[in-house]
């Protein structure tokens, strides 16, 4: 009976330590230990092992392989989804219903079967490629490939990013741009580009993180050749296959790292008016 | 003229959202289109500004023709009822945009910007965001941008649609400073009558896509000319009568008619009258006794509300012989039912009251209604019908029967019908509603005419069995166009002693007198088993009386008798020698054993097989 | 206007989007660093693609493949560049079905090389005609044991011993897991009593799979979970043991988690070459032919021991001390190829009678 004379409390007013404590023990087995875990089998060996590891050739490669990779993917995409978005949010045409779940399609299909499908498509002994290769244009089994492979898994994440702002992006604001006298470049420059900023930021900094971490189709398309086109998670596993556990576990630690960078990033600065002051 | 807008028309697929809108704009004038939400009063706002292109007629700004301009290169300021305002750019940002847009110096920019946001009482409020100001200080803010590179011409939509009712009363006297302080012309959009009332210097009144009616808001509330107009700009009841020499006539009540309300005799009258026109009193006002005062009747109040200052009552009347209500919508009642305002602190009569008449208005006659009917799509429409639209100020509605009924033609017939509408460049049949029904023709022409009023129904092209059809079902006049001359000149009416002799007359002279035509009246005197002789002296005196109707109408007449086995013969003779444009002829209602045994359906299809003149097919009073 | 709409709006921002700008510019410039033009780059030298199943990385990247670049630049003046690519031999033969282009590929299973075959990838049998039958290493199938070997384990029978706990790659994904059950059964099958010898390696095979308790898609990730502690045994390729994972200063420091026990009788898994001759253009064949040859020589032989991979010439062998010694070890040739032995011992006998009778 003692209960009912205690004053019942609203979420968010009650002592925090108990929900806290909660969710850190689900999220520290869950999610930390296994990150830590990476970092301190990088370092076993020491920090000068961890840094030859590092330093090898192939691992030098697969590193910078995969952020070319990555760069490039989220320059062609961030063009390429906020054009889709454009598209899909202002205009009004017949199919697009199933062209707006098509392009969405990626973040559901599994990346091995969306690299087996680039394979099929554009391999030598895919639909087209057996068209194209006495053409000399062969792409899987090559840079171009990855670059391919990464731009059709990560496509939809700057698009989901982008157009959900181009939709509350009322049609008046291109409307009264262009009353007051604005082309049809000022006003995508000066009034819709910005309006979209936190979108293309942080719709960027995930195509870029995602592209980094890109494993299934990039494994089916690559070819999985060292120096060539072995991205740094390809070289993860293949050094992990080989038994080289400290030597993957570098470059995991290095991958890791810059994922978190990446998303601390995200978190912290994304938000088109992070930086504004309140005028006065 | 700032602002000139001619015959401007716009369709979104097959609906017609702007239909023939003509309007002048004098400079400095503030204009207020009032119309509820879907009346396509913002989609002209849209057309003036560039931001939607008309699908036919043609829009100027102060003498220049911008109808094929861009928005950026019509110089008009535009405010939106969302505001708009560039979320990442800061009030004075905001302001800048369109001068930096056309390269102004930084020096004359801060200057404008300045005087701007002092003029819309925002000084010193330049580094906010749109995020940091009140909906009416956004509002500030997009007139101040709107305004900032000097338009000759400003466009509101809606402005005030998304604020409270305290701002935005404070807002609109703002406005209204500004915009005569200014100087500029503007055209603000609304469905808020009295924000019309009390900005505008004139205010224009659409509904569904028709600009109805233009005028100053106090002419326009006492006498409007339609009846969208009456019910739209505030309360009033609308009763329908109908018109005995220049009386208006609701039961005993007589009202007199305006000279410059058109009415003919015997026609429908719409007498509105404003809730302060009316007047309660516990005892029955002796007719004339008081001046100016017209007793209605005796009532029972059913409804009232107290508004603060005045006192609302609804008084229901038992019903009026030959009166209808048109005003307020009657919920299926039995009786009358009359609005009323007064004083509050006037004593509240019992539930028995006599209602009395201080003012009243008689509405114009409505716009007639034409079905113009093709089968399935016309080859083009003939040349005489653009001019025949405009000649009788009718709303057009284009009916396309495809009697095949294949699935996919409905689209097809939709656009080849606009196509050949559009085809006679005039513009009149621009913005006119197209039907596609399947099935058989004058079934369908009659089943649509049976489900909205037509006035007229307009047949062209190949219509032989059809127009036998249609005769049987049809309670309009039938308007059978052939031949493609240009206008309608000279119209023979035939009349027959014993038949129906007044319609015919009637909507004939009606349409003359519109066309401008001369018209012959026709008797044909029928020679029975060879006997002849001089007509009856009752058959001159009926066409004396024909011609005196036409005479009043102000139409050019004359008569003639004619000899004939058969009154089909007389007239095919006549119609043969008189070089005519249109035969009018009078028709029983359907079914009815006409004179000398012979269906007056058939003489009238006898007719139609005999020559290639169009006929107007006119059925009789009953 | 080049900045029309911004200009107030950033001033607290700059510093923090101008270290954002110089952190991104860095990683950029660090990413296409080798690609920038300028930096001296000699003539692009010869590629061959080299494609191996796991456990040859370390071998042909750091050993064979060096050697073999050496050689060829003294002989010929030709500088020569090799690109690798190491994954399960499964794998490695799906992506040359595929088409990757290849031009040489070492795979742990003959059963392999024949989908190739049938594939049309190489001509059937093609891999026959070099030397050793295209064989270029073997390793026995060895037992890892705790220190010590607490339990007494000392063949593959023993196994089946009860309390004992067996780690050992899956047959369904594995190549060196197919060797395994051959190892397991075979060990057995040629000691038995003549007409017993399928019961005799049945009953072995299904002591081991009773007491298997965990199932790793590749033998390279079977050791890893014992050597994580789990398991008393685990059945894996000699060279994996005494190679371990090519970093040999590790375990020196850490005290061994396991030591091996040789069966007395055992397989030796023979590791195939195929040569993808479609792959290769006319100036590429005679490299190819000659790195094919290399592998043979003495050279690369010694080479391949040093790895922990036993040559196929046996007087070479000697040179290794770790390899230890079986009395009687054996060839997949004697029970009649890898055709056979699948279907008669993996698909007859493990997937046919053990697993349903064992319920897994």
């Amino acid at each position: 009976m003692t209960q009912k004379t205690k004053p019942r409390k609203a979420p968010g007013e009650g002592s925090a330590v108990l929900p806290v404590s909660l969710l850190l023990a689900v999220l520290v087995p869950l999610l930390l230990m296994p990150l830590a875990a990476v970092f301190v089998f990088a370092f076993r060996g020491g920090f000068k092992d961890f840094l030859s590891a590092l330093t090898a050739e192939d691992a030098q490669f697969a590193l910078r392989f995969s952020l070319l990779i990555a760069f490039l993917t989220a320059a062609v995409n961030a063009v390429l989804g906020t054009f889709a978005a454009y598209v899909l949010a202002k205009y009004r045409f017949p199919g697009k219903k199933p062209l707006t779940i098509a392009v969405n399609l990626p973040v559901a299909i599994p990346t091995v079967v969306v690299g087996t499908s680039l394979l099929l498509l554009w391999g030598p002994i895919g639909l087209l490629g057996k068209a194209l290769a006495p053409l000399g244009f062969s792409p899987m089994f090559a840079p171009a490939g990855v670059l391919l492979a990464h731009l059709f898994v990560t496509f939809p994440y700057m698009l989901g990013a982008v157009k959900p702002l181009l939709d509350e992006l009322e049609v008046t604001y291109e409307e009264a741009a262009y009353t007051l006298g604005a082309g049809k470049w000022q006003t995508f420059r000066y009034v819709i580009l910005p309006a979209l900023r936190g979108g293309l930021f942080s719709g960027t900094l995930l195509t870029f993180a995602h592209s980094l971490g890109e494993f299934g189709a990039t494994v089916m398309v690559s070819g999985n050749l060292r120096l060539r086109t072995q991205t740094a998670p390809l070289f993860i596993f293949a050094q992990f296959e080989a038994g080289n556990v400290e030597k993957a576990n570098a470059v995991a630690a290095v991958l890791a790292a810059l994922s978190f960078a990446i998303f601390f990033f995200l978190l912290r600065w994304s938000g088109p008016a992070g930086g504004r002051t309140q005028g006065h | 003229m700032s602002i000139v807008l001619d015959r401007l028309s716009k369709r979104f697929g097959s609906q017609t959202v702007v239909s023939r809108v003509s309007l002048e704009i004098e400079d400095g004038e503030l204009f207020v289109l009032l119309g509820a939400s879907g009346s396509g009063k913002s989609t002209v706002l849209r057309l003036i500004a560039g931001l939607s292109v008309p699908d036919s007629g043609t829009i100027q700004l102060r003498g220049r023709d911008v109808t094929d301009l861009a928005p950026q290169e019509r110089e008009i300021g535009f405010v939106f009822q969302n505001y708009s305002i560039f979320r990442h750019m800061s009030v004075a940002e905001n302001i800048e945009f369109p001068l930096k847009i056309r390269r102004v110096p930084a020096a004359e920019r801060t200057r404008r910007r300045e005087e701007l946001l002092d003029l819309v009482g925002l000084g010193g409020l330049g580094g906010r965001y749109a995020h940091q100001l009140s909906g009416g200080q956004q509002q500030r803010v997009a007139l101040a941008r709107s305004l900032a590179h000097k338009p000759s011409v400003l466009l509101l939509d809606e402005p005030f649609g998304a604020l409270d009712v305290k701002i935005r009363g404070q807002l609109r006297r703002n406005l209204r400073e500004i915009q005569q302080k200014l100087k500029v012309t503007a055209i603000l959009v609304t469905h808020d009558q009295e924000e019309g009332f009390e900005l505008a210097d004139r205010v224009g009144l659409m509904d569904r896509g028709a600009l109805l009616e233009v005028g100053h808001p106090e002419t326009l509330y006492a006498k409007p000319r339609t009846l969208f107009g009456a019910t739209f700009l505030g309360a009033g009841t609308v009763l329908v009568g109908r018109a005995r020499g220049n009386e208006a006539r609701l039961g005993d009540l007589a009202l007199p008619i305006p000279p410059e309300v058109e009415h003919e005799e015997g026609s429908r009258v719409r007498v509105l009258f404003r809730p302060e026109q009316v007047e309660l009193g516990t005892a029955q006002p002796a007719e004339g006794a008081e001046a100016g005062r017209h007793p209605l009747g005796k009532g029972e109040i059913v409804e009232q509300s107290f508004l603060g200052a005045l006192r609302r009552l609804r008084v229901r009347l038992p019903p009026i012989p030959g009166t209808r209500q048109a005003a307020p919508a009657p919920y299926g009642e039995e009786g009358l039912l009359v609005d009323v305002v007064q004083p509050a602190e006037e004593p509240l009569p019992g539930p028995e009251v006599w209602v009395s008449l201080r003012g009243w208005h008689i509405l114009a006659p409505p716009r007639p209604r034409l079905l113009i009917c093709a089968l399935p799509a016309p080859a083009a429409y003939p040349p005489v019908l653009p001019h025949l639209v405009e000649a009788v100020d009718a709303v057009p509605i284009l009916l396309a029967v495809d009697e095949d009924g294949d699935e996919k033609g409905t689209e097809e017939l939709r656009t080849a019908v606009l196509e050949r509408a559009a085809a006679g460049g005039s513009g009149a049949l621009d913005g006119a509603e197209v039907l596609v029904r399947r099935g058989d023709p004058a079934a369908e022409i009659g089943s649509e005419q049976a489900q909205s009023l037509y006035d007229f129904v307009v047949l062209s092209g190949a219509t032989g069995p059809v127009v036998g059809g249609l005769l049987d079902r049809l309670s309009t006049a039938l308007l059978v166009l052939r031949g493609d001359k240009p206008t309608l000149q000279r119209i023979l009416i035939c009349t027959a002693v014993g038949e129906p002799g007044k319609a015919d007359v009637r909507v004939g002279g009606w349409l003359a007198r519109r066309l401008g035509a001369e018209v012959t009246l026709l008797h044909v005197n029928v020679r029975i088993g060879g006997l002849g002789g001089p007509p009856e002296p009752w058959v001159q005196s009926h066409l004396d009386r024909g011609v005196a109707t036409l005479r009043a109408l102000e139409v050019k007449s004359r008569s003639t008798i004619r000899r004939a086995r058969t009154p089909a013969e007389g007239i095919l003779a006549e119609a043969a020698e008189g070089q005519y444009d249109l035969i009018v002829m009078g028709r029983h209602a359907p079914r009815r054993g006409p004179l000398f045994g012979a269906k007056s359906a058939d003489i009238t299809l006898r007719i139609l097989a005999g020559t290639k003149t169009s006929m107007l097919i006119v059925p009789a009073d009953e | 206007m080049g900045r029309l709409g911004s200009s107030s709006a950033t001033r607290s921002g700059w510093p923090r989007s101008l270290l954002a700008l110089l952190v991104w510019g860095a990683l950029l410039l660090y990413a296409v660093w080798p690609w920038l033009p300028g930096r001296g780059r000699q003539a692009r030298p010869r590629t061959i693609i080299v494609y191996g199943f796991s456990i040859l990385g370390d071998a042909l990247d750091r050993s064979v493949l060096p050697a073999f670049a050496r050689h060829w630049r003294a002989e010929t003046g030709e500088r020569v560049e090799f690109v690798t690519s190491f994954a399960g031999s499964g794998t490695i033969t799906n992506q040359l079905i595929m088409g990757v282009p290849a031009h040489l590929a070492l795979l742990s299973l003959e059963l392999d090389a024949q989908r190739l075959a049938a594939a049309g990838v190489i001509p059937a049998g093609s891999w026959k005609s070099l030397p050793f039958g295209g064989v270029v290493n073997r390793t026995p199938f060895i037992l890892l044991v705790r220190p010590g070997n607490p339990k007494g384990i000392h063949d593959f029978a023993d196994l089946g011993r009860p309390g004992v706990q067996v780690v050992h790659p899956d047959p369904l994904t594995s190549g060196g897991a197919n060797w395994a059950l051959l190892a397991e059964y075979g060990g057995t099958a040629r000691h038995a009593a003549p007409g017993h010898e399928r019961e005799a390696g049945t009953a072995v095979l299904r002591g081991v799979w009773k007491h298997v308790v965990a199932q790793a898609a590749s033998a390279r990730a079977a050791r890893t979970q014992f050597e994580n502690g789990f398991g008393d045994a685990l059945v894996t390729y000699e060279q994996d043991a005494v190679h371990g994972n090519g970093d040999k200063e590790k375990k020196k420091k850490s005290a061994p988690k396991w030591e091996i026990v040789y069966p007395p009788s055992t397989v030796l898994s023979e590791h195939t070459l195929v040569i993808l001759d479609k792959n290769a253009t006319a100036e590429e064949r005679p490299i190819v032919r000659a790195l094919a040859a290399f592998l043979w020589s003495d050279e690369a032989q010694k080479l391949f021991v040093a790895n922990g991979f036993r040559s196929v010439r046996d007087e070479l062998n000697g040179a290794n001390p770790a390899f230890g010694k079986i009395a009687d070890p054996f060839l997949v040739a004697d029970f009649g190829g890898w055709k056979k032995v699948k279907k008669d011992i993996v698909d007859g006998i493990w997937k046919g009678e053990i697993l349903p009778a064992i319920g897994k």
